[in-house]
C-alpha cells in the first residue's frame, strides 16, 4: 500500500523559509491584507515556526517547518458534516473545495492548526493573476484550505507512469517544499516502500512526531538530535 | 414627467400605469439575464465539421493536435486554416468569408464549448490514448455538425464522469479528479 509521507530533518533546517515561499506560489495561496493578518487570518500551508530554547543569553532558535500532518487517524475528517475533507486511499488528507460548506469544524478539530479559512475571496493584482498555477484551483470565499502534499503533482505523475506502464517513482512526485529545500531537510515519498528514502529515515533514532500522544498518527516525521 | 403621467387629471395615481411601468422595469432586468444564462458560445466563422471530417476526410488530430498527448486537445487557429483557405475553396459564401478574413490578417480565435471548472483535473491523454475512448463518448456527434454548436452536445458533469468510471472500474476517489 502506498502511504505518502514526509520526513523533515530539523538538524539540517536553517529556517530560510524557501519552502514557505515555494508553497505559496505553487498553490495560489492568497495574501491577506494587513488588518486581516492582525486578526490571525494569514494563510500559509507550510509555515516555518521558530522556537527559542534556553535562557538568555545562552539561547538558540529551533525551526519547525509545519505542513499538514496528513494524519492516518485525522480528527478533522471525523467532524466534517459533508465529507468535504477525507483521507484518500494513498493516505493524503484531501479537501474538496466545491464540497466544503465553510463550517470550520475541521479547523477547530485540528490540533496542528493547519486548516485555514477563507474569510474573503482571494484578490489578485494583475501581475499575480498572470502567474497563478493552472493546476491548482484558487479557493473561494467561505471554504477551508490546507496543504495537499501538492497532490496535483501526483495526478500528473500517475498519468505519466500509466502511459509508461510502471508505478509512480519517488522522483516523479515531490511536493514544492521538498523540491525547493536547499539543504534537503525535507524528504518526501512512500513511507511503506523500502526503496524510498523516507521509509528508512522514519526509522532513524532521531525520529519523532509532534503531539504523537494524541494518537492522530501524523505522516510527517521530524528528525532532531536529543539535546 | 413620469410622475405626472402616473397620475390622472384629478391627481390620483393610475394603478395600471404603475403596474405597466413595474413590469417593463422587471423585464428590462430579467430578460438579458435569461439570454446570457443560456450562454451561446460565439465563433468567428461558421465552421463545418461535416465537410472537413467527412467530405475531405481530415482526421481530428489535424486540427485538435494534442488529443492523444496532452491534457487539452487544443483548437486550431489561422495557421491551420490557411493551409487551404488562402485560395478560394468550394462555392459557399462562408468559405469565401474565411479566405477574406485570413487575407485581412484575422487570427480566427475559436472559443471553447466544453469547459471544466478549474477545480477539476481532466486530461485527454488518459482517456483518448490510454483508455482508447472515442471522441463521440464525450462530445456526441460533433463530426457530423454543419455549423458550430452553440452549446455542448453532451452534458459533461460529475455524474457523467462517474457513471463511466463505475462501469469501467476506473477511480471514484475525489482527489483523483479534484484539485
Ligand atoms: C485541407 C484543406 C482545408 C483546411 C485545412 C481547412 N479547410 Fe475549410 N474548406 C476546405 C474545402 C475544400 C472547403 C469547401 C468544401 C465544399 O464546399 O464542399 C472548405 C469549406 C470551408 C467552409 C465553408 C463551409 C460550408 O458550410 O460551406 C468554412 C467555413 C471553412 N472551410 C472553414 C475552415 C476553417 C475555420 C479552417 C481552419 C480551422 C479550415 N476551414 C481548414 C478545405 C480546408
Ligand atoms: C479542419 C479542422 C478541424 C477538424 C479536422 C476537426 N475539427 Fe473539431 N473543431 C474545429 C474548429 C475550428 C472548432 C471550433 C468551432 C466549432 O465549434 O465548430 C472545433 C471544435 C470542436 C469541438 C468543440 C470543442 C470545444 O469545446 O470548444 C470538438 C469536441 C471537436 N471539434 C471535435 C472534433 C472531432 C471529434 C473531430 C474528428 C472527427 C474534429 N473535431 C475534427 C476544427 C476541426
Ligand atoms: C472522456 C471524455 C472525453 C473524450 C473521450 C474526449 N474528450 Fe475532448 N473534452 C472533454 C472535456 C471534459 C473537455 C473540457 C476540458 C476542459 O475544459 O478542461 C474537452 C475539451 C475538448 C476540446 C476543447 C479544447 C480543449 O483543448 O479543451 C476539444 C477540441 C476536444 N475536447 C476534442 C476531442 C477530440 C478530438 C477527442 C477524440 C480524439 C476527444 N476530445 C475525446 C472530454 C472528452
Ligand atoms: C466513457 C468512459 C469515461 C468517461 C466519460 C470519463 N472517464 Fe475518466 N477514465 C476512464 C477510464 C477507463 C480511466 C482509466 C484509464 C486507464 O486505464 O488508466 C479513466 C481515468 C481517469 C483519471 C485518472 C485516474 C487515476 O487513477 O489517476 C482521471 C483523473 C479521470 N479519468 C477523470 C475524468 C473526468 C474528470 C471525467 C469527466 C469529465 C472523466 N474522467 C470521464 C473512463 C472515463
Ligand atoms: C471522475 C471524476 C470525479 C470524481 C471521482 C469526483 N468528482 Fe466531483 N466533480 C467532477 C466534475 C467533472 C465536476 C464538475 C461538474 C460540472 O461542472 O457540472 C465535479 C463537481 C463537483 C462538485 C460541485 C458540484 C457539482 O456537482 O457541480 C462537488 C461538490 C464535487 N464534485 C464533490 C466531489 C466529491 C465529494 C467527490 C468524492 C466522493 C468527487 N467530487 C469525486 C468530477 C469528479
Amino acid at each position: 500500500m502506498t502511504r505518502w509521507g514526509m520526513v523533515i530533518d530539523l538538524d539540517r533546517c536553517t529556517g530560510c523559509a524557501a519552502c514557505e515561499v515555494a508553497c505559496k506560489s505553487e498553490n495560489n495561496i492568497a495574501t491577506v491584507p494587513p488588518h486581516q493578518a492582525e486578526m490571525g487570518r494569514v494563510m500559509s500551508w507550510m509555515r516555518v515556526l521558530a522556537h527559542t530554547v534556553g535562557d538568555f543569553p545562552d539561547t538558540h532558535l529551533e525551526f519547525y517547518p509545519r505542513p499538514c500532518m496528513h494524519c492516518d487517524n485525522p480528527p478533522c475528517i471525523k467532524v466534517c458534516p459533508v465529507r468535504a475533507t477525507y483521507i484518500d486511499p494513498e493516505g493524503i488528507v484531501g479537501q474538496i473545495y466545491p464540497r466544503c460548506i465553510g463550517c470550520r469544524y475541521c479547523a477547530n478539530a485540528c490540533p496542528f492548526t493547519v486548516k485555514y479559512f477563507n474569510w474573503y475571496g482571494p484578490e489578485w493584482s494583475d501581475s499575480e493573476r498572470q502567474h497563478l498555477n493552472p493546476d491548482v484551483s484558487p479557493r473561494t470565499k467561505g471554504v477551508i484550505e490546507k496543504c495537499s502534499f501538492c497532490h496535483h503533482r501526483l495526478q500528473r505523475a500517475r498519468e505519466q507512469a500509466r502511459a509508461e506502464n510502471r508505478d509512480v517513482r519517488e522522483e516523479d512526485y515531490q511536493p514544492a517544499c521538498a523540491e525547493i529545500c536547499p539543504t534537503r531537510a525535507i524528504v518526501f515519498g512512500d513511507l511503506d516502500n523500502p526503496t524510498h528514502h523516507v521509509a528508512e529515515l522514519k526509522e532513524d533514532p532521531r525520529a519523532m512526531r509532534i503531539m504523537e500522544d494524541l494518537g492522530t498518527q501524523p505522516k510527517v516525521y521530524y528528525l532532531r538530535a536529543r539535546r | 414627467m413620469i410622475a405626472q403621467r402616473l397620475r390622472d387629471t384629478r391627481g390620483r395615481v393610475r394603478p395600471y400605469l404603475v403596474l405597466a411601468l413595474g413590469i417593463a422595469l422587471i423585464a428590462a432586468v430579467v430578460l438579458p439575464v435569461i439570454a446570457l444564462g443560456s450562454s451561446r458560445v460565439p465563433q468567428p466563422v461558421a465552421f463545418n465539421h461535416l465537410k472537413h471530417t467527412q467530405d475531405l476526410g481530415l482526421g481530428c488530430e489535424f486540427c485538435h493536435p494534442y488529443a492523444r498527448t496532452r491534457a487539452h486537445s487544443g483548437l486550431p487557429d489561422v495557421t491551420t486554416c490557411s493551409m487551404c483557405h488562402t485560395s478560394p475553396q468550394g462555392t459557399s459564401a462562408e468559405a469565401a468569408r474565411v479566405t477574406e478574413l485570413i487575407t485581412a490578417g484575422d487570427l480566427l480565435r475559436f472559443n471553447k464549448l466544453f469547459r471544466m471548472p478549474d477545480h477539476v483535473f481532466y486530461t485527454h491523454r488518459r482517456h483518448v490514448a490510454i483508455a482508447e475512448l472515442s471522441c463521440e463518448t464525450c462530445h456526441g456527434d460533433i463530426a457530423h455538425t454543419e455549423r458550430p454548436p452553440v452549446r455542448a452536445l453532451v452534458k459533461v458533469d460529475m455524474d457523467f464522469c462517474l457513471d463511466c468510471h463505475r462501469k469501467q472500474g476506473a477511480t471514484l476517489d475525489c482527489n483523483a479528479c479534484h484539485r
